[in-house]
């Protein structure tokens, strides 16, 4: 059972290079040497970010809390009204909907994601000709912006896809399925596990790449084929990169934004709102209040979830 | 104005950056400080002839711009006034992106009268609220006005422009319809229109002039032409339905316009307040009926595939002859003539009963110009919008943008693509879209789209109903 990961957790290139370098120690060697002197330096490092972190994101966040318990539009006279929003989103039906699409729309692309990616990456893996190129081509998605990989599907969906369905006489395709308020929602999983599977993928690779080649020699001598090799030896060893990869991108769609506004804007109707939209549109449509209470319930149940994430991790032995 | 729809979430996005950056001081009342000068002219898009690329130098600017938000709290109101010399710097936010250019025409022309005065233009109209939100809007405004305009009137952003000389130049029918959204105080005039667009639909005339089809001015009529079309393999009516906005503002505003009083319809559910349900006189169920099966009929008339078009898609189409009759404003009729040039448009309010004399046009004011409350710089801002507002300034710009000019004895309008409207508007039968009396909160166009994609009547109505309530509980309280 693989016990740490290495690196900085929000930051895939992070954990991929130091996963390469020191698969097992990352420990800051300063607290297992001298714990009583700590060199001034770590400071600096932690000091000024620290900083930074709380005047940009913690204080607004306080803010938007704060504002939540008003009825401020965000502009103009605003006063106390309690948690009157918060009561008013628990009757809001639209509100509800959104969070059910969002629930369901990544959970289905997380799953959909990891399968995929740990599919690209055994292959990536293997010793077949052109690795190298077709790795290049396979992490392209990665670098373009999701707005603009949602751009160019949009018109795909739209205008490329119907005209070939019909050409073929493929009826189901004929109109564009972001005007299926019933299959709009598959295309947004279709793109978004488009753009998310290379940054999964690379970090299954820096797991394949972490186990020994000495055990599957061993699995040779003893007879296990390919499938029973994978399914005993290569998924136990890399299991903590897959919690990474389910925990990290559970997270990131449960935010999802550009995409959706890219393809569907929401539509056809109400059918593919997600909460991180109707948040935003708290800013424009003067529901400031409103939307910032969506904001702290949204903010708490996510944080809930992390917390059963994080106690199930540890029950596996693995440390983040 | 509608288009504004298809804008907010870029803009937007910039909102959100900026507000994230600078946490709002908590305005017990909406008042502006002199201080945080540091920020002014790096809050907005920066005026007209900075580049908009992301250069090294604009980098540098957001970079300053995060270091000014970090002193500008603890600084407080220590920074001085804008002068520069005698020359007060005026910000001039405008709705219209396309229409920079005119205005840095008027710009100069006011420099050279007025050399003690520098006017910046911003068209970046996303960053007024956060300008609101930091204390630091434009000085001048222009807005087209709807329910979220409304509810900055109300709020008090605007002064009173009533005591300037020009108010009183403005047609009273034109400026009533800016009154009807609300006056602070009850009784002030927080904005002067500008340009009043007029909507219908705009239509080929030479398909119509091929096939021996008049404008129609019954409901029967218009119905009748479409077969006509349709007979003859045209398509009757281009569809963009992918962009929602385009069902609001086209069927939903001129079949609703038509069958109902939409003012005294929103006036008392207003009243009404939150205590409306769906059986209640005021509701949207108890009144929209009539409206749903009209809007139906005119989506039936569209060419297929009709959800997969967007907007532009429409405008290219439209301008090739592809289609007879458009659902669109004036907004559309450049667009369409930049796509071909020979194309001959003209516009008829839509008839949506069978009695002529109903017919009446879509207006609304798509400019008006306002003045934020707590400008430091007043003086020099009612010269401007005193500029501004002169005949000259403002019958030019309508004449050159296809829209009506709402003062007092203006010209008649000449050009054939919109004079299909002018006796409408002169005779003041007209009426502003129902789309636009919703609050912003109210995705009303995607409820509009679902309506139209899955013909549920009863739901569509029943989610209006609701949605109008919790909005008025929530901003009742």
């Amino acid at each position: 059972m693989p016990t740490t990961i290495p690196g900085d957790p929000m930051t895939t290139s992070a954990a991929v290079a130091s996963a390469r370098a020191v698969p097992a120690a990352t420990t800051t060697s300063a607290v297992t040497r001298a714990p009583r002197r700590i060199d001034p330096t770590y400071y600096w490092m932690v000091v000024p970010v620290l900083a930074l972190f709380a005047f940009f994101i913690t204080l607004p966040a306080l803010v938007g809390v704060f504002f939540s318990l008003t009825n401020y539009a965000g502009y103009g006279d605003w006063k106390f009204i309690g948690f009157a929003n918060y009561v008013n989103i628990f009757k809001d039906p639209a509100i509800l909907q959104s969070y059910i699409f969002t629930f369901v729309f990544a959970l289905t692309a997380t799953v959909v994601v990891n399968v995929v990616a740990l599919a690209i990456a055994l292959g990536l893996n293997a010793k077949i000709k052109w690795r190298t190129g077709i790795r290049t081509v396979f992490f392209i998605p990665m670098v373009l912006s999701a707005l603009v990989v949602s751009f160019v599907f949009n018109y795909l969906f739209s205008n490329t896809l119907p005209v070939l369905a019909e050409r073929l006489g493929f009826t189901p395709l004929a109109t564009s399925i972001l005007a299926n308020e019933n299959l709009a929602w598959l295309a947004i999983v279709l793109v978004t596990v488009w753009q998310a599977a290379p940054g999964a993928t690379i970090i299954y690779l820096a797991g394949l790449q972490s186990v020994p080649a000495e055990v599957y020699e061993a699995a040779d001598l003893d007879g296990a084929g390919n499938f029973r090799q994978l399914l005993s030896l290569t998924l136990p060893l890399i299991l903590g990169y897959l919690v990474i990869n389910v925990i990290l991108g559970f997270k990131g769609f449960l935010g999802t934004y550009e995409i959706i506004v890219g393809l569907t804007g929401g539509g056809p109707g109400m059918a593919t709102q997600s909460v991180a939209m109707r948040i935003f549109s708290g800013f424009t449509g003067g529901d400031y209040s409103y939307q910032m209470a969506n904001a702290v319930i949204y903010f708490l149940i996510t944080l809930l979830i992390s917390i059963i994430q994080l106690r199930l991790i540890q029950r596996r032995g693995v440390a983040l | 104005m509608q288009r504004s729809n298809r804008e907010t979430r870029p803009h937007a996005l910039s909102a959100v950056a900026s507000t994230a950056r600078l946490p709002p001081r908590f305005p017990q009342r909406y008042t502006r400080h002199n201080g945080p000068r540091a920020v002014k002219g790096w809050s907005t898009a920066g005026p007209t002839s900075a580049s908009r690329t992301l250069s090294r130098r604009s980098l540098l600017r957001m970079a300053s711009l995060a270091g000014a938000a970090a002193v500008v709290p603890v600084t407080g109101c220590a920074a001085g006034p804008t002068e520069q010399g005698a020359v007060t710097t005026l910000r001039f936010m405008q709705n219209k992106p396309e229409v920079v250019g005119y205005f840095n025409q008027v710009i100069r022309d006011f420099e050279a009268l007025n050399p003690d005065i520098h006017v910046i233009q911003d068209f970046n109209e996303g960053n007024f609220v956060p300008g609101l939100v930091r204390n630091d809007p434009p000085d001048v405004v222009t807005r087209g006005f709807a329910q979220a305009t409304g509810d900055f009137v109300r709020k008090g952003i605007f002064a009173d422009l009533s005591e300037l000389p020009e108010a009183s130049t403005v047609d009273p029918q034109i400026q009533d319809l800016v009154n009807s959204w609300g006056q602070y105080n009850g009784h002030e005039i927080s904005a002067l229109p500008f340009s009043l667009a007029a909507a219908g639909v705009i239509y080929n005339r030479d398909i119509f002039d091929a096939h021996g089809v008049a404008v129609p001015t019954t409901w029967d009529a218009f119905t009748a032409a479409c077969e006509t079309f349709r007979a003859a393999g045209i398509t009757p009516i281009y569809g963009t339905f992918k962009d929602p906005w385009t069902l609001a503002q086209g069927m939903f505003d001129y079949v609703s316009g038509g069958v109902l009083d939409t003012a005294e319809f929103f006036g008392s559910l207003n009243a009404k307040g939150a205590d409306v349900s769906a059986a209640a006189a005021e509701s949207f169920t108890s009144n929209f009926r009539p409206v749903l099966p009209r809007m139906l009929q005119l989506a039936s008339f569209s060419q297929n595939g009709a959800s997969s078009k967007n907007y532009s898609d429409g405008n290219a189409a439209f301008a090739k002859g592809q289609a007879a009759m458009y659902l669109q404003g004036p907004w559309a009729l450049s667009p369409l003539v930049a796509a071909n040039k020979e194309v001959r448009l003209g516009t008829f309010p839509l008839p949506a009963t069978n009695n002529p004399a109903d017919t009446k046009a879509r207006v609304n004011v798509d400019m008006a110009l306002s003045i934020t409350r707590n400008t430091p710089n007043m003086a020099a801002a009612r010269r401007f919008v005193a500029y501004l507002m002169e005949p000259a300034v403002v019958n030019a710009y309508n004449e050159k943008h296809a829209a009506f000019s709402p003062l007092k004895g203006a010209p008649p309008v000449t050009n054939p693509q919109i004079t299909g409207l002018a006796e409408s508007v002169s005779n003041a039968r007209f009426y502003q879209g129902a789309a636009t009396y919703f609050p912003p909160s109210v995705p009303l166009h995607n409820y509009i789209q679902s309506f139209v994609y899955s013909r549920n009547g009863d739901q569509f109505l029943a989610a209006l109903d609701d949605e109008w309530r919790r909005v008025a509980e929530r901003t009742a309280v």
